[in-house]
């Protein structure tokens, strides 16, 4: 998984030592981003944002769910 | 120890010249450098704080009896023991006369010229499969008919592109035959009709020594190119199957002497594009980040001892930028009659 080798500074920029790319993530995409490479469940990383981002953790599931889609579109994960 | 580089055209079109020169230069300040320039104008000319001295030469088409008479002056005149050759259009002289220059006491560390044959778009796509890495499909063409056939073939877009230079993204028929007349006005043929590859731009420099054995690789992706496909910013990478590749490569053929690859990546998908059989105009870049692969080439043409490894870090970044030298109308004139610079 390219996701795991990521290198992301504290602002939000990615970089991808294997192929050269460069991405920019929010603070919440970063959030998500620790916590999968920790190996959390979509549901558990949907859980602790909604703790930290005052949404609902079904409002939180699904914007996972989607990022996780943006993921797999840019090859970070399959 | 006095090297002479060519591709000294420090432009936005950049030879690889100057940045053979820093790498030597900063690898060993004692060795001396000497430009071989085919115009006046190459801002390698004036730039001596990389090259102690110049000479205009003729163009390769000329044949190899003045470039071969220019060299023994240089060698003279100036002193001359090692050559790297870095332009295209000369690089099959080099590699045909390599032994008469030795015989001369000058020495060079090139391909055979059954490997610098390999770079022919004709033998990329035996190359890809021996590496097990894909070829783009590929129609060559001799005239306007076959290039229309080809053209539905293929569809649109895809790449017109000659034999060994210039590649163009095409959309639509008119666009195909005014770059099919542009190169081959320029080229000559056969032209190429390819598909388009989607991915990232990636590339290698490496080298070998005179037993095929590597004398270290590096990987980068463009990140910023100029209208003619030319790095203008990149960065280092670690891509572990394209580095692979690019040791398989020198093993394979037993590569002598300098290369690039040039390559479109997609994930794992490892697509070939080019092999250039010298070094790359971002031959510094590799320097910059450890890896001095001029200077390595030099060292083992002579059997030194020399560092092997890749081990550079991946995330650095090459700016290129660009620079106004200003010199004295005096240095041109120099060129103009003497078709040297004065010592």
């Amino acid at each position: 998984m390219r996701l795991e080798n990521l290198a992301i500074n504290k602002n939000g920029f990615a970089f991808d030592p294997t192929t050269g790319e460069t991405f920019t993530l929010n603070e919440t995409a970063i959030k998500i981003v620790e916590l999968m490479v920790k190996g959390e469940s979509e549901k558990s990383i949907a859980q602790k944002l909604s703790e930290e981002f005052e949404v609902s953790s079904q409002e939180a599931f699904n914007d996972v769910l989607d990022f996780k889609e943006r993921l797999k579109l840019y090859g970070l994960i399959s | 120890m006095i090297v002479a580089v060519s591709g000294i055209n420090d432009t936005d079109n950049p030879g690889p010249g100057i940045g053979i020169a820093r790498s030597l230069k900063e690898a060993d300040g004692n060795i001396k450098t000497v430009g071989l320039s085919y115009d006046i104008q190459d801002p390698g000319n004036y730039m001596d704080f990389l090259i102690d001295k110049s000479y205009i030469l003729t163009y390769p088409t000329q044949g190899w009896e003045p470039i071969m008479n220019r060299l023994l002056h240089i060698k003279d005149s100036f002193g001359l023991d090692f050559i790297i050759p870095a332009l295209d259009a000369e690089l099959p002289q080099y590699i045909k006369y390599q032994k008469e220059l030795e015989d001369f006491g000058i020495k060079t560390l090139l391909p055979s010229m059954e490997q610098f044959e390999l770079r022919s778009k004709e033998h990329l796509q035996s190359v890809s499969e021996t590496l097990g890495i894909t070829y783009p499909k590929t129609v060559k063409v001799f005239n306007t008919d076959q290039l229309k056939e080809a053209l539905k073939e293929i569809g649109f877009p895809c790449v017109v592109k000659g034999n060994y230079y210039k590649a163009y993204i095409v959309k639509s028929m008119p666009e195909a035959l005014y770059y099919f007349s542009e190169i081959s006005n320029e080229w000559g043929f056969p032209i190429l009709v390819q598909e388009v590859v989607y991915g990232e731009e990636l590339n290698v420099v490496g080298a070998a020594d005179k037993e095929g054995e590597s004398l270290g690789l590096v990987a980068i992706k463009k990140m910023t190119t100029t209208h003619l496909g030319k790095i203008w910013n990149g960065v280092t990478i670690k891509h572990q199957k394209l580095l692979e590749v690019a040791a398989d490569f020198v093993r394979n053929y037993r590569w002598r002497g300098p290369f690039e690859l040039e390559c479109i990546v997609k994930d794992d998908e490892i697509t070939l594009i080019e092999i250039n059989p010298r070094f790359p105009a971002w031959v510094y870049f590799a320097t910059g980040v450890g890896i001095n692969l001029p200077y390595r080439v030099l060292k083992s043409a002579y059997g030194d001892d020399v560092d092997r490894r890749s081990d550079y870090e991946s995330g650095k970044v090459m700016i290129r930028y660009t620079y106004e030298l200003i010199t004295d109308i005096k240095k041109v004139s120099a060129f103009a009659t003497k078709g040297e610079s004065d010592e």
